[in-house]
C-alpha cells in the first residue's frame, strides 16, 4: 500500500484552551511548567497512491508505516511502467522529500509530450511560484532524457516579459544544493547549448527590439520582419479581435488571390503590382479617387466590395503597419524562423516583450500555424515541438472575445499530441485562462497560489490542506499534477541552469540604439566581416532611409556571396526620392506598463 | 463462544445491565467508624503551602473496575466483571510511562442458587468464577445481590491494587515517590513506606466535628490543615493524614478542590506536609480535563485510568446511553 500524507491532525485530552490557561492560574508563560505534559496525539490522514495487489480493491487496514525509498516512490506514482521498461520515457521534473530522503520523480514523456497526452500548463503567483524557471528546468531535463526512440525536439519560447528568455545560453549561478539536485536528477546543469533569439527591428528599422543587445550576446539575435503578403495571410488575427465580418473576409481573399504579386488592374485605367504596404495603400487611393472621378461618389462597390468594408481593411492593415513598424515592414520578409531546419534541442526565442499586442498576436499566430503546417508535413526538422506560452492569460482568456489566437491555443491543446505540437503554458491564474486550454494540459504544476485563487470553484478537488500548502509553498517547490500520479505530489527543483533575466541586463546591459548608418553597417558586417564600415556609409549617406532598409532587407532575404556588391546594386543610383511620404503616426503606447523595461 | 453466550446457550435469559459507575475506593467503604488525632498541634489550623514548590519524580498509581450482569437464571444475576491496575512512571521528559499492569477478568455468581445444568456451563467455560455466598434469609433479593457483587468487585480490585503497589515499591528509585490514588492504609507496607502517598478526592468518612469540621472543611486555597492520625476500620494500617484545598471552593461546594493525603505515620511527615502540599498543588496543572472530577483529580493520575481504560475489553460496558431496544444490525 503506497500513499501521500495529505492532512495531519493533532488530537489532546484538552477540552478549549482555556482549560489550560486556568490550569496555568492564567499566567500563560507558566503554561509550559506543568509537571506532567498532557497526552497529545499527531495523526496524519494519507491517500493511497497505489495497492497491490491492485485487484480487488480493499480498504486500508492497520499496519506498520515506512518512509518512501526510491524504488517505493517509482511504484507509488507508477512510474516503473516508463522508467525501468525497455524504452524508457521518463523524464525527471524534480524530487519527492521526506523525512531526509528525497526520490526523484519522473513525467511520462508519452502523456508530457505525446501522443497519448500532451501538454504542461503551470500557474501560482509572481515571483514565488517560479513558473518561467520551472519551465526553463524542465526543458533542460527534456533535451536531456527525451527518448532516443521518440527522434529530435525543440523548443519555441515566446518572451513576453522584459528580459525573462533572453539568456538562456548563459550559465546562472547555482548553489552547491542545487548541483547535488542536478546530479541527482541526472540532468546537466548547462545552460541552453543550442539558442537562437528572433527579435523584431525598433520603429528606426535597424536597431533591435530586444534587451539583448549586447554586444557579446548579439551575434545570436535575428531580426524577425515579415512583409504585407506575411500580414494578409494571418490578417484574420487583426479583424477578429474586434469583430468578425465575412465581407472583410472576402475582401481579404480578394487580396490575397488576385492582387498580391501579381499584376492587376484596377478597373480605372491603373495597373499595379502590389509587395508592399506602400503598393497596396497606392493600390487603395486609385480605389477611391477612381469610385470618385467616374461616379462622382454615387456608387458605393468596387468589384462588389463595399467601399466601407475596403475601408475597414485598409484601417486594419495600415494600422498594423505603423502600430508594429519593427515587425511588419514595407520590404517584405527578411528573416523568419528556420522553418523546415529546426535543429534537435535548439531552443527558439521569439522577443515579443516589446511589441504592441495586436503584433503579439499576429507573430504568435503566424508562428504556431507555421510549426503546426511543418510538423503535419512533418518537415519541421524535428519530431516534436515544445512552444512555450508565458502569460496565457493575455492569449487565451477565460472571458472576452474568441479571438483567432485563442481558438488557435484551443486548437493546439486539443489536437497538438497528434503532431508534436505541445503547448507549455504559464499564467498567474488559472481561472483567468481559457478552460479548455488549461483543462487539456496534461500535466500541470502549479506553485505558491494566491489564497483568493484557490477559493474559485476549479479548485475545490483540493482538500483544505492541500490548498493551505499551496498558499505557503516555498520557492522551488511545485505540486505537480500527472496521468499516472493517483494523487498531487509536492516536488523540489532546482534553479534553471541559465542566466536570469534581471542579471542578465546587469551583467549584459543592452547596447545603446546605434545611429542610423552605424547600424545598418552593424547588420551588414554580420553578414559579411570583410565589409568596412566606411564603405557602406559613404554608399548610403544622404539616401532616403526607407531606401536603405528595403536594400537591407533584400541583402537579408537574398544572402549573396558579394554582400556589399548586392547591397549597392538593390540599393541603385542615386535617384532623388520622389514622393517622401509623410507617415506621422501616433507612438503605440508601451504595452507593459508594469515592468520596467 | 464466549462463556455468557454459552449460558445463554444453556438456557440462562441474556441480559446487559451495568450498574451505575463505580463509586471508587472510598473512606466510607468498611464502614468502619473513622477517628482521628491531632499530632501537629492542639487544635485544627490551616497552613499555607509551600511555594515555589519542589515537583519530585514520581510513580502514580490507580485501578479500574467495570462489571454488568450478563445473564439471569431464573432471578439469579450472572456478572461479568473487570478490574485493572497500573502504576505509570513519570520519566523526566514529563510523560507517563507503564511500570506495572495487572489485570482480571472473571464471572460472579451466585453458585448455590442456579439450575445445576446452567451452573456447570458457566463453571467449565469461564475460567474465573467467584461464588456469591448468600445468607439465609436474604434469598435472591435483586438490590443486595447486586451490592455484594459491587463489594466482590471492589474487593478484587483493591487486591490487585495492593499487589501492584507493593511491587512498584519494589522498584522505586531512590528519590522516586508513589502516589496512590486512594488509602494508603489498606497495606502496610504502603503505609510505612517514606516516599508513599495516598490522594483520597472522595470523603465519605469525617474525621472531625465541632469547630475542627469546620476549619477541616473551610481550608483555602493553597492550604492544608494540620496532620492527624487518621484511624480507619479493621483491616486498617496506622497513618498520618492532613486535607489539602487545590482551588478555591467559594462559590462551589465544601468538597470543591478537597483533597485528603495520606502518609507514613511518622513525625518526617509532619515536617514535610507543607512540601508535600505545595508538590500536590503544582500537580494542578495541566488540569485533569475532560474530566468533571478534574478540582481534585491530578493529571497523572487521570492518565492512569485513562489508560486503564483504553486497555479494557471493549465489550463489557457499552456506550452509556439509551436503553431502548436495539435496532439494525
Ligand atoms: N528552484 C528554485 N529554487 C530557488 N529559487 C528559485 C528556483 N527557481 C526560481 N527561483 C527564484 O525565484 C524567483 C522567481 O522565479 P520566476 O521568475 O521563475 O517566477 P515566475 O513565477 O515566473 O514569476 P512571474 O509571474 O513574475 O513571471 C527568481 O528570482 C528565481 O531566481
Ligand atoms: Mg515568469
Amino acid at each position: 500500500m503506497y500513499g501521500v500524507v495529505t492532512d495531519g491532525f493533532a488530537y489532546s485530552d484538552l477540552p478549549t484552551p482555556l482549560h489550560d490557561v486556568v490550569g496555568a492560574e492564567g499566567d500563560p508563560t507558566r503554561a509550559a511548567e506543568a509537571p506532567t505534559a498532557r497526552q497529545e496525539i499527531r495523526y496524519w490522514t494519507a491517500a493511497v497512491l497505489r495497492q497491490t495487489p491492485e485487484e480487488p480493491l480493499q480498504p486500508v487496514p492497520i499496519g506498520q508505516v515506512f518512509v518512501a525509498s526510491d524504488a517505493d516512490v517509482a511504484q507509488a506514482l507508477r512510474m516503473d511502467g516508463y522508467l525501468y521498461s525497455a524504452t524508457p520515457s521518463a523524464i525527471p521534473i524534480g524530487l519527492y522529500t521526506a523525512a531526509g530522503l528525497e526520490s526523484p520523480v519522473y513525467l511520462d514523456a508519452d502523456f508530457l509530450i505525446g501522443p497519448e497526452a500532451a501538454h504542461l500548463n503551470i500557474s501560482g503567483v509572481s515571483g514565488l511560484a517560479t513558473k518561467t524557471s520551472a519551465v526553463e528546468f524542465l526543458l533542460a531535463s527534456i533535451f536531456e532524457h527525451f527518448p532516443a526512440h521518440k527522434g529530435k525536439v525543440a523548443a519555441v519560447c515566446f518572451n513576453v516579459k522584459g528580459p525573462d528568455l533572453c539568456f538562456l545560453d548563459q550559465p546562472g549561478a547555482l548553489s552547491d544544493e542545487d548541483r547535488r539536485r542536478y546530479e541527482r536528477l541526472a540532468v546537466p546543469s548547462r545552460p541552453f547549448e543550442r539558442v537562437r533569439m528572433y527579435a523584431p527591428l525598433k520603429a528606426d528599422g535597424v536597431n533591435l527590439n530586444t534587451l539583448r543587445t549586447h554586444a557579446d550576446l548579439v551575434h545570436i539575435v535575428e531580426p524577425l520582419t515579415w512583409g504585407l503578403a506575411e500580414v494578409v495571410d494571418y490578417a484574420e488575427v487583426l479583424l477578429n479581435r474586434d469583430d468578425i465580418d465575412a465581407k472583410a473576409d472576402a475582401f481579404i481573399d480578394f487580396l490575397r488571390d488576385r492582387v498580391l504579386a501579381r499584376t492587376f488592374d484596377d478597373g480605372f485605367g491603373g495597373t499595379h503590382r502590389v509587395q508592399t504596404f506602400a503598393d497596396l495603400d497606392r493600390l487603395f487611393r486609385a480605389i477611391f479617387d477612381g469610385l470618385e472621378l467616374t461616379s462622382g461618389g454615387r456608387s458605393d462597390t468596387w468589384r462588389t466590395h463595399h467601399i466601407a468594408t475596403i475601408r475597414k481593411v485598409r484601417n486594419r492593415l495600415s494600422n498594423i503597419s505603423t502600430r508594429c513598424k519593427g515587425l511588419v515592414t514595407d520590404d517584405g520578409p527578411s528573416s523568419d524562423l528556420p522553418w523546415g531546419a529546426f535543429e534537435d534541442r535548439a531552443v527558439y526565442v521569439v522577443d515579443v516583450a516589446n511589441v504592441d499586442p495586436l503584433g503579439q498576436d499576429l507573430v504568435f499566430a503566424r508562428a504556431v500555424s507555421k510549426l503546426r503546417e511543418h510538423l503535419e508535413r512533418r518537415d519541421l526538422g524535428v519530431d516534436a515541438v515544445v512552444v512555450f506560452v508565458d502569460e496565457l492569460n493575455k492569449y487565451a482568456p477565460g472571458d472576452g472575445p474568441d479571438t483567432y489566437v485563442k481558438k488557435m491555443l484551443l486548437d493546439i491543446s486539443e489536437r497538438g499530441r497528434y503532431l508534436g505540437l505541445v503547448l507549455f503554458g504559464a499564467e498567474q491564474f488559472r481561472s483567468q485562462v481559457h478552460r479548455r486550454v488549461v483543462g487539456n494540459a496534461a500535466t500541470q504544476l502549479f506553485g505558491r497560489m494566491d489564497m483568493d485563487e484557490l477559493a474559485t470553484p476549479g479548485y475545490q478537488v483540493l482538500s483544505p490542506a492541500t490548498k493551505i500548502k499551496l498558499a505557503t509553498l516555498p520557492i522551488g517547490e511545485l505540486m505537480v499534477r500527472h496521468p499516472h500520479f493517483t494523487q498531487p505530489i509536492f516536488v523540489r527543483f532546482p534553479k534553471p541552469p541559465v542566466l536570469r533575466g534581471r542579471d542578465g541586463v546587469e551583467r549584459f546591459p543592452p547596447a545603446a540604439d546605434l545611429p542610423f548608418d552605424d547600424a545598418v553597417v552593424r547588420q551588414l558586417v554580420r553578414l559579411d566581416r570583410r565589409i568596412r564600415p566606411n564603405q557602406v556609409k559613404d554608399l548610403i549617406a544622404e539616401r532616403d532611409e526607407d531606401d536603405v532598409r528595403r536594400a537591407l532587407a533584400a541583402v537579408r532575404r537574398t544572402r549573396p556571396d558579394d554582400v556589399l556588391a548586392y547591397f549597392r546594386k538593390v540599393l541603385g543610383g542615386r535617384v532623388s526620392t520622389d514622393i517622401p511620404r509623410e507617415r506621422t503616426a501616433v507612438p503605440p503606447l508601451n504595452p507593459i506598463a508594469d515592468e520596467p523595461y | 463462544m464466549t462463556w455468557w453466550d454459552a449460558l445463554a446457550a444453556a438456557g440462562a435469559v441474556p441480559a446487559a445491565f451495568a450498574p451505575p459507575a463505580s463509586r471508587g475506593w472510598t473512606d466510607l467503604d468498611d464502614g468502619a467508624l473513622p477517628g482521628a488525632e491531632l499530632i501537629e498541634e492542639p487544635d485544627l489550623a490551616a497552613h499555607p503551602v509551600t511555594s515555589p514548590a519542589l515537583v519530585r519524580a514520581a510513580c502514580f498509581l490507580d485501578g479500574i473496575q467495570q462489571w454488568k450482569v450478563v445473564s439471569y437464571d431464573g432471578v439469579a444475576p450472572v456478572i461479568r466483571a473487570y478490574v485493572a491496575t497500573a502504576a505509570r512512571r513519570r520519566g523526566p521528559n514529563r510523560r507517563p510511562r507503564t511500570l506495572l499492569e495487572s489485570s482480571r477478568e472473571f464471572a460472579i455468581a451466585p453458585l448455590a442458587s442456579m439450575k445445576p445444568a446452567v451452573r456447570r456451563v458457566l463453571e467449565t467455560t469461564c475460567p474465573d468464577v467467584v461464588d456469591l455466598p448468600l445468607d439465609r434469609d436474604g434469598g435472591l433479593q435483586p438490590g443486595k445481590v447486586l451490592e455484594l457483587a459491587r463489594r466482590v468487585v471492589d474487593g478484587a480490585r483493591q487486591n490487585l491494587e495492593r499487589e501492584i503497589a507493593e511491587r512498584s515499591l519494589a522498584v522505586l528509585g531512590p528519590e522516586e515517590w508513589l502516589l496512590v490514588d486512594g488509602l494508603l492504609s489498606v497495606s502496610g507496607k504502603l503505609a510505612a513506606h517514606p516516599r508513599a502517598l495516598g490522594v483520597i478526592k472522595s470523603h465519605g468518612a469525617q474525621f472531625f466535628d465541632g469547630a475542627n469540621l469546620e476549619r477541616a472543611l473551610t481550608v483555602p486555597a493553597g492550604h492544608r490543615t494540620s496532620v492527624f492520625r487518621a484511624r480507619g476500620g479493621h483491616a486498617r494500617n496506622e497513618v498520618y493524614s492532613w486535607y489539602l484545598r487545590l482551588w478555591p471552593w467559594e462559590g462551589q461546594d465544601l468538597l470543591y478542590g478537597l483533597l485528603r493525603i495520606e502518609a507514613r505515620a511518622d513525625a518526617a511527615t509532619v515536617a514535610a506536609a507543607s512540601a508535600i502540599s505545595g508538590w500536590l498543588c503544582a500537580e494542578r496543572a495541566p488540569l485533569a480535563t475532560p474530566d468533571a472530577r478534574w478540582d481534585r483529580l491530578l493529571y497523572p493520575l487521570q492518565d492512569v485510568e485513562t489508560y486503564l481504560k483504553a486497555r479494557a475489553p471493549r465489550d463489557l460496558l457499552s456506550a452509556p446511553g439509551s436503553r431502548l431496544p436495539r435496532t439494525g444490525s
